[in-house]
C-alpha cells in the first residue's frame, strides 16, 4: 500500500487555520464559573512543581482507601513531607497535621477537594444518576458515550458483575435516550441512523485472564460476555464501543472484537466501534488490519473507528524502558500529531467502509479533520468529534456551536472506582507537553494551529 | 588490555512476548531441540559418557531430556586436581582476557537464546517467559561479572593512605578452586552466575549442576569453553548430592558457591568449617538458601495492584523460586476483600504444560516435590480453611506429570508447620493482622530473611517497614520475584544465606582475597 503524505497539502493549511480560529472564537467564556477557574489554577500549580504534583496525585489515588479523616490527614501530610519546596499553604497544612482536630479538618478538606475534582470528570455514581447530566449535554447538542468505571477485574465473578452492570447501563441509557428530543445532527450520517445510546466497554474488565503472551486465553474468556452485550445492544438499537487499553492487550482486544462482529448473528447490528491509538508507531499497520477486515466483512452498520492519541503513554514508555524494548509509542509530540493527521486522512478517505470519530482535544488536530472532511466533500454530520467529560468540555461546546457532531466520553462510577481514571486524567492535564497546557499558558493561537513538524523521515 | 573497555552494562532484554512474532521464535527453538542430550563427566578434554542420571520433562515424565554420567568420588577428586593445576595460569591471565572470554560466552548464549530457553522449558518445566528470562539472566551475569572483575582487578586497586617513604597497594587475588553447586530452578542463570563470578576473578571452577538439570549445566560449560575459558579451568561434574558432598569436602577447594536448600547449605557450611587434613586454606562458603517470604498488605493498599502481584509472586513457576511469596499478612480491614478476590484470581490460574504460553502454573520439578507439597496441603486442610484450590481442583489436573493445584489457605494456627517451613510449591497462606507493626513482628520472628513485600500507600508506613525489615530484598508495591542483575542485587540474611548479593557490585569480593603490599622506598635516608 502507499501511504498518503504526512501532514496536509500546503493548500489546506489556510483553511485549517481559518477553521481553528473560528473554533477558538466559539470557546465558551469562563465568567460566572469561578470553580472551574479554581480547578484550573490548582492544576496549573501542580503542573509547575513536579514534587507537589507527585504528592497530590498520590493523595488523590489513596483517598478512597482511607478509613477516617485522621487517616486521610496522615496520608496527606506524609506526602507533603516529601515535597522539598514549601509554599506557605503547605506549611499551614503540615501544621494542622499536628493536632487531632487539625487532622480532622485537613482530612475533610482533602476529601472534599478530591470529591470536587472527581465530579468534574465523572458524571455520576451510576448511569441513572448520570441521566440529568447526559440530558443536558444532549440538549446542548452533545451526545455521550458512557464508560463504567470499576475496580480491576481479577476474578471471574468480577468480570460477570461488570458485564451485568454494562447490560443494565445499556437498558437504562436506551430507555432514557429514547425520551430525549430529536437532535438530527447527532442521529444521522451518510451511512444511516446513528444510535442515541452509546456505551464504551473494556475487555480487561470482561475477563481476568488477559495475558500478553497468550491473547487467546483472554479472548476465549471474554467472548461470551462481550457477545451477550453485543446481542443486547442490537436488541436495544444501542452502540457498543470497545475501548483500547495498553499495548499488552491490543492483540487480544482487536482480534476478539473483529472476530465477534464477523459472526453471522451480528451482520445486521449492532453499531459497534474500536479504537485506533495514534501514539503507537505501528498504528498505521493496525489500521490496515481494521480496514482489511471491514472490506472483507459484510455488516449493515459500518464499524466506527475512534481515533485517539492514546492514554497510556507513560505506561508504555516505562514498561519498554524497564524491559529494554524499543519504545512502541512516539516520543515526540509532533511525531504523534503528524501520525494522527495521517491516520485522520486515511480514515476519512476510507468512508463509507468505516465511520470516523476524531477524539482529540488538540485544536490543530480537530481543525485539520474538519478542513479535510470538507475538502473530501463530507458534510458536518459525516465525521464525529469526541471529547472527554471534564477535560474537553469547552472544545465540545465550541464544536457543537459550530454545527458539528460531538460526543462526550462520560465516565460513570463511585469515587473508589473512579480514582485510577481521575489520576490518569489529572496527569494528562498537567503534563508539560499537553495541548491543553499549551493553550492554558497562552501559547499564541497561530502557533497552536501550525502543522506538526515530524522529526522523523516519513 | 585486549581491546577497548566494554560498553556500560545493560540487562539483556527479555523477548517482547506480547507480540506474536516473538512467540513464534521460541516455538522454533523448541522444534529444533534434539533430545536427549548426553551429558558427560567433562574434565579438561576428557569426556566420560554415561547414562546413570536421566532428567525428564516434569510434564511428561517418560520424555527423557538428558542422560548424564554420574561422577564418582574419584572423578570429583580428578576434577579438583585438574582445576588446581589450571589455576596458576588462569589466575595469571590478564583480567581483560578473562573478561573477554566471559563476554564471548555471553555472545554464544545470545546466539542460542531460543534453544536454551526451550531446554529450560523441557528439562525444568519453566514456562516460556520464565525460561526466556533465565537465559537473559545467565547472559547478564556473564556481562556483569566480566565488567566487575575489570573494575576490581583491572586498575591499581583501591586507594590506601600513603606517607613519604613507603608505597602501599592492595590488590584482589583469586582464591583457587571454586566448587559451584547449583540448583535446578534457575537452571541456566544461577550456575552461570556463580561460575562466572569465580572465573572472572581468576579462580578455576568445578561445576556440579543439579541432578534435575544436567542438560542445562552442560550448556553452561559449553558456552564458557566456546568463549575461550581453558578446558582445565572449568569442569562439569554431573551427579547427585553425594557428588556435591565429595566435591565440597575436597581439601583443595578454596571456595564453595552454593544455591539450594537450607539443610544442604548448612551441611556445606559445616563441611567447610572443618579444616580437612592437607587443606592449606580456610574454605569460604557463598550460600543462598531458602526463605519463608511474607508480603504485608496494609489497610490503604490498592488491591487492584496487590492481588495480581501477589498471585504472580506466589504461583509463577509453581512457587519454585526462593524469592516466591509464601505468606500474606493482611490488615484486618482488608482481610475479607483480599481473601475473596485472591481466591477468585487463583481459581482462574491455568495449570498446564510449560510449553503452553497460556500456562500459569506448570508441573513441579519431580515426584518428590509433588508429594512434599501434597503433604503440606493436607496439613493446611487440617489446620486451616482452604479458600481456593484443593480437592475440587485436583480432579482437573493433567493425568501425568508432577502437577499440583495452586492452593490458598487461611486461618492456620500460628504454630502450623505450613506457616514456618519452606514448602517451595504453589501454596499460599493468608493471616489477618491488627496493624503493620504486628505484621513486622511476625516477619521478625522467622529465622529466615530472604525476600519480603509491602503494599502500602503511606510513605511513613513504608519507611517504618523498611526500618524494621530484616530481609535481603524488600519489594514495595510490586511483586517479590524477578530480581534483575545490577538492579536488585539478590540474596538473603539470617539463615537464608551468607548475606552475599548475586548481581551486585560486592559479589565478586567473596571470590578473591585481598593482598596488601607495602614497599619501603627509603634508601640511605633518601626517598627513592
Amino acid at each position: 500500500m502507499t501511504d498518503p503524505p504526512v501532514g496536509a497539502p500546503a493548500t489546506l493549511e489556510p483553511e485549517i487555520r481559518r477553521v481553528g480560529r473560528e473554533l477558538a472564537a466559539a470557546f465558551p467564556s469562563h465568567r460566572g464559573r469561578p470553580l472551574k477557574a479554581v480547578d484550573d489554577r490548582a492544576m496549573d500549580l501542580a503542573a509547575q512543581d513536579e514534587e507537589l504534583r507527585a504528592a497530590l496525585f498520590r493523595f488523590v489515588d489513596v483517598v478512597p482507601a482511607c478509613r477516617s479523616l485522621d487517616d486521610l490527614a496522615a496520608h496527606l501530610t506524609g506526602f507533603l513531607e516529601q515535597v522539598g519546596s514549601r509554599a506557605p499553604s503547605l506549611r499551614a497544612a503540615m501544621k494542622m497535621g499536628h493536632t487531632k482536630a487539625g487532622r480532622a479538618a485537613l482530612g475533610a478538606a482533602g476529601a472534599a477537594g478530591v470529591r470536587h475534582m472527581a465530579h468534574r470528570f465523572i458524571v455520576g455514581e451510576d448511569p441513572s444518576a448520570a441521566l440529568a447530566a447526559l440530558r443536558k449535554l444532549w440538549r446542548d447538542g452533545i451526545g455521550a458515550s458512557v464508560d463504567l468505571l470499576g475496580e480491576a477485574t481479577v476474578t471471574a465473578a468480577e468480570a460477570d458483575r461488570y458485564a451485568t452492570r454494562c447490560g443494565e447501563a445499556l437498558d437504562t441509557l436506551a430507555a432514557a435516550f429514547a425520551g430525549f428530543d430529536a437532535q438530527p445532527l447527532l442521529e444521522h450520517d451518510a451511512a444511516g441512523p446513528v444510535p442515541r445510546a452509546n456505551l464504551s466497554v473494556k475487555v480487561s474488565a470482561l475477563t481476568p485472564l488477559l495475558r500478553p503472551e497468550a491473547p487467546e486465553r483472554g479472548q476465549r474468556d471474554a467472548a461470551p460476555r462481550l457477545r451477550e452485550l453485543l446481542r443486547q445492544a442490537q436488541t436495544l438499537g444501542a452502540h457498543l464501543h470497545i475501548d483500547m487499553e495498553s499495548l499488552d492487550s491490543r492483540e487480544a482486544v482487536l482480534e476478539l472484537v473483529l472476530a465477534l462482529l464477523a459472526e453471522p448473528e451480528f451482520a445486521d447490528g449492532p453499531s459497534a466501534g474500536v479504537v485506533l491509538q495514534a501514539y503507537l508507531r505501528d498504528s498505521p499497520q493496525t489500521l490496515d488490519t481494521v480496514l482489511g477486515w471491514a472490506r472483507r466483512t459484510q455488516r449493515a452498520q459500518p464499524l466506527t473507528v475512534r481515533l485517539v492519541k492514546g492514554a497510556y503513554w507513560d505506561h508504555e514508555v516505562v514498561e519498554a524502558r524497564q524491559h529494554g524494548w524499543a519504545v512502541p509509542v512516539f516520543e515526540h509530540k509532533a511525531d504523534c500529531d503528524a501520525n494522527f493527521e495521517a491516520l485522520t486522512v486515511r480514515l476519512l478517505e476510507a468512508r463509507p467502509l468505516v465511520r470516523v470519530a476524531i477524539a482529540s482535544h488538540n485544536l490543530r488536530s480537530v481543525a485539520h479533520a474538519i478542513a479535510r472532511n470538507t475538502a473530501l466533500g463530507g458534510g458536518p454530520r459525516d465525521v464525529e468529534f469526541q471529547v472527554l467529560r471534564g477535560l474537553g468540555d469547552d472544545l465540545g461546546h465550541a464544536l457543537a456551536a459550530s454545527g458539528l457532531r460531538v460526543r462526550a466520553y462520560c465516565p460513570v462510577g463511585d469515587l473508589v472506582a473512579g480514582m485510577a481514571y481521575l489520576v490518569r486524567r489529572l496527569l494528562e492535564n498537567t503534563a508539560n507537553d499537553s495541548f491543553l497546557a499549551d493553550q492554558a499558558h497562552g501559547v499564541p493561537l497561530e502557533q497552536l494551529l501550525t502543522a506538526p513538524q515530524s522529526s522523523e523521515p516519513a | 588490555m585486549t581491546g577497548p573497555a566494554p560498553a556500560p552494562f545493560r540487562n539483556e532484554p527479555v523477548l517482547e512476548l506480547r507480540r506474536a512474532t516473538e512467540r513464534a521464535k521460541l516455538a522454533v527453538g523448541l522444534g529444533e531441540l534434539r533430545l536427549p542430550l548426553h551429558v558427560p563427566v567433562w574434565i579438561g578434554a576428557e569426556r566420560r559418557p554415561g547414562d546413570e542420571i536421566a532428567s525428564t520433562d516434569p510434564g511428561r515424565p517418560e520424555r527423557v531430556v538428558a542422560l548424564a554420567a554420574m561422577a564418582t568420588p574419584e572423578e570429583a577428586a580428578a576434577a579438583v586436581a585438574a582445576a588446581r593445576g589450571a589455576f596458576p595460569r588462569w589466575a595469571a591471565t590478564p583480567v581483560a582476557e578473562r573478561a573477554a572470554a566471559l563476554l564471548r560466552a555471553a555472545a554464544w548464549m545470545r546466539a542460542r537464546r531460543a534453544s536454551l530457553a526451550a531446554l529450560a522449558v523441557r528439562e525444568c518445566a519453566k514456562p516460556w517467559p520464565e525460561a526466556d528470562a533465565d537465559v537473559c539472566e545467565a547472559i547478564d551475569f556473564l556481562e556483569f561479572y566480566a565488567r566487575g572483575a575489570l573494575e576490581l582487578q583491572g586498575g591499581d586497586g583501591p586507594p590506601l593512605l600513603q606517607v613519604p617513604g613507603e608505597r602501599n597497594a592492595l590488590r584482589y587475588a583469586p582464591r583457587g578452586v571454586c566448587a559451584v553447586i547449583a540448583p535446578w530452578n534457575f537452571p541456566l542463570a544461577i550456575p552461570t552466575g556463580m561460575t562466572a563470578a569465580a572465573l572472572a576473578t581468576g579462580n578455576t571452577v568445578v561445576l556440579k549442576p543439579a541432578e534435575q538439570a544436567p542438560g542445562c549445566g552442560l550448556r553452561v560449560v559449553e558456552a564458557l569453553r566456546a568463549g575461550g575459558v581453558p578446558a582445565d579451568a572449568i569442569a562439569l561434574l554431573p551427579g547427585e548430592g553425594d557428588t556435591g558432598a565429595a566435591l565440597a569436602a575436597h581439601p583443595d577447594v578454596a571456595t564453595i558457591a552454593f544455591t539450594g536448600s537450607g539443610p544442604v547449605g548448612l551441611q556445606l557450611l559445616r563441611t567447610a568449617a572443618a579444616v580437612r587434613p592437607g587443606a592449606r586454606q580456610l574454605t569460604r562458603v557463598v550460600a543462598e538458601m531458602g526463605g519463608k517470604n511474607c508480603v504485608i498488605v496494609d489497610s490503604d493498599a490498592d488491591l487492584d495492584e496487590a492481588i495480581p502481584a501477589i498471585v504472580e509472586s506466589a504461583f509463577a513457576y509453581g512457587g519454585q523460586k526462593c524469592s516466591a511469596v509464601a505468606r500474606v499478612l493482611v490488615h484486618a480491614a482488608q482481610h475479607d476483600a483480599l481473601v475473596e478476590r485472591l481466591a477468585g484470581a487463583v481459581a482462574g490460574l491455568q495449570v498446564g504444560p510449560a510449553d503452553d504460553f497460556a500456562t500459569d502454573v506448570p508441573p513441579l520439578i519431580e515426584r518428590a516435590a509433588q508429594q512434599r507439597v501434597q503433604r503440606y496441603a493436607a496439613l493446611a486442610a487440617e489446620g486451616g480453611e482452604i479458600v481456593s484450590g484443593g480437592a475440587a481442583r485436583r480432579g482437573a489436573l493433567p493425568a501425568e506429570g508432577w502437577y499440583v493445584a495452586p492452593l490458598v489457605v487461611s486461618g492456620l494456627p500460628p504454630d502450623s508447620p505450613v506457616l514456618r517451613e519452606e514448602i517451595f510449591g504453589p501454596l499460599l497462606t493468608i493471616e489477618a493482622v491488627g496493624d503493620v507493626d504486628e505484621a513486622c513482628d511476625r516477619v521478625d520472628a522467622l529465622p529466615v530473611a530472604l525476600t519480603g513485600g509491602l503494599f502500602s500507600r503511606n510513605p511513613r508506613t513504608v519507611q517504618r517497614v523498611i526500618d524494621r525489615s530484616p530481609v535481603g530484598n524488600l519489594y514495595v508495591n510490586r511483586s517479590t520475584t524477578g530480581a534483575m542483575v545490577g538492579r536488585q542485587p539478590f540474596g538473603g540474611n539470617r539463615l537464608s544465606g551468607t548475606g552475599t548479593k548475586a548481581g551486585g557490585d560486592d559479589y565478586l569480593l567473596h571470590f578473591v582475597e585481598p593482598r596488601v603490599v607495602t614497599e619501603n622506598t627509603v634508601r640511605h635516608g633518601l626517598v627513592v
